[in-house]
């Protein structure tokens, strides 16, 4: 099946729609012209740049390659995670425990369905391995981020609370699991509402991407089944590792609350 | 003699500030200590490091002649309780505040025993079922004090009980906690004012600029 090729002087016109929103910005004084024009420019780079990788992946491909690839997806997932976290501690603290909840999230919701699902040949075969890798890493990124954000600073503006339970003889889980739990809640929400709006109201990325390219619906639609349920786990696991790499953070093994420098 | 509580020697240094500077205190089982001190000498600190919420730089914490670093802090602070300036109330209800601490320890606490703790520091049942963080400041205070108490413990140690309530309160307070000593219970008391240091009719330590002495 053939589908609509997009030129590069029709990939070009696209930059119209960053126009409008770049025009839109200008009237309401948003200053945000530069952000727009750099993020759209970034962007494009990017994603062109990873098209020529994948192409190279594809007719070479060798399991260092595709490993180091998906590294180098799972660093810049952590630093991003990591970065700016307000009423946290440091970025260097936060990143090695990012990396860890990111990759543990991926590989528990990755390699049972590379072994079982959609089997791999060979086991590193990049056509599946990396877009697929590439969303749980994506997901787990943010679940990552918002439990380090939140969890953080609902420690700092309830720590008479905390402070409170510990003095009652409280263990540090005790102690924190109302605020574990509003940050979990508040962490998965997103992946869970995507569950339930998927098909009503967003077409997904990949099965819409393979529809158009030429896969036969029916198929599209049992990859996308898989990979909600691939994003529904990574969200879990990643943001459960998360919120007990922040404890260990916030306690100490005397079990005193101990908030990271403003 | 055995000795309930003791602080050997603490020390606390914070941004290169001595906070506490080998402050020590003697407890006995049954015993009202008050520690009066002017704003900035360290009695919060103290208080603190006392009740093992903040960890001393040197020195040691013991309870019955046990280093509290020996003791879980569950069990410490279950038999040591501490109520901050300012007690954080927790969501719901008063009797929903009493019972958390026995249930933190996997144990319930009957309506009836919830009525005799609120009955102990001076409430009356009907504000068992009231939401715990609309009640005034005194209240609060007395309700903490029967929250800590539904722990059963040995002491009691306070960080400026009285010190957000008007001064008919903040007696009312100290009486209180006579009434409690008397029943066995060890008070300790961190204080600015003289008044309540000196209603509380038990040792009386000075704390200035991080130390502590027997005022004689």
């Amino acid at each position: 099946m053939s589908y609509a090729h997009i030129t590069l002087p029709r990939l070009l016109l696209s930059l119209g729609l960053i126009a409008v929103a770049i025009a839109l910005s200008r009237r309401s004084r948003l200053g945000l012209e530069g952000d727009l024009l750099w993020g759209a420019v970034r962007g494009a780079a990017q994603l062109i740049a990873i098209g020529y990788v994948l192409l190279l992946l594809f007719n070479h491909e060798h399991p260092a390659w595709v490993v180091l690839l998906l590294t180098v997806m799972l660093v810049v997932a952590g630093a991003t995670a990591a970065r700016r976290v307000e009423h946290g501690p440091p970025r260097n603290v936060l990143f090695p425990r990012a990396i860890a909840a990111i990759g543990a999230g991926t590989l528990v919701a990755v390699l049972p369905v590379f072994a079982a699902v959609v089997p791999l040949h060979p086991w590193y075969e990049a056509r599946y391995l990396v877009p697929i890798s590439g969303m749980m890493l994506s997901n787990a990124m943010n679940v990552v981020a918002l439990v380090f954000e939140r969890i953080f600073a609902s420690a700092r503006s309830e720590a008479d609370q905390v402070e409170a339970l510990l003095a009652l003889g409280a263990t540090p889980r005790q102690a924190l699991e109302r605020q574990v739990r509003a940050t979990l809640r508040a962490a998965l929400l997103p992946t869970i509402n995507g569950l339930l709006t998927v098909g009503l109201v967003a077409l997904p990325g990949m099965m819409t991407g393979q529809i158009v390219s030429g896969t036969p619906p029916e198929q599209a639609v049992r990859y996308q089944i898989v990979i909600l349920y691939q994003l529904v786990a990574v969200a879990a696991v990643a943001g459960m590792i998360a919120v007990a790499f922040a404890r260990r953070l916030l306690f100490t093994a005397r079990a005193q609350l101990v908030l990271p420098p403003n | 003699m055995t000795w309930t509580l003791e602080a050997r020697e603490l020390v606390v240094v914070r941004e290169g500030r001595r906070i506490l500077d080998r402050a020590s205190i003697l407890v006995r089982a049954g015993e009202a200590v008050a520690i009066q001190g002017p704003s900035g000498s360290g009695k919060s600190t103290f208080a603190r490091a006392l009740a093992t919420l903040l960890e001393p730089d040197a020195g040691a914490v013991l309870l019955g002649g046990r280093d509290a670093s020996q003791i879980a802090p569950t069990e410490f602070r279950t038999r040591v309780a501490f109520l901050a300036q300012q007690p954080a109330m927790f969501e719901g209800s008063v009797v929903r505040n009493l019972k958390t601490g026995p249930e933190l320890h996997g144990k319930s606490m009957s309506d009836t025993q919830a009525s005799d703790l609120i009955r102990a520091v001076g409430l009356d049942e009907p504000i068992l079922q009231r939401e715990a963080r609309i009640l005034s400041g005194g209240e609060r205070q007395r309700v903490a004090l029967a929250r800590a108490l539904a722990n059963a413990p040995e002491v009691l140690l306070l960080d400026e009980p009285t010190a957000a309530l008007d001064p008919e309160a903040g007696e009312r307070i100290v009486a209180l906690l006579r009434e409690l000593r008397a029943r066995g219970l060890s008070v300790v008391m961190v204080t600015h004012e003289e008044a309540h240091a000196r209603a509380l009719d038990g040792t009386l330590y000075r704390c200035e600029r991080g130390r502590l002495a027997i005022d004689s």
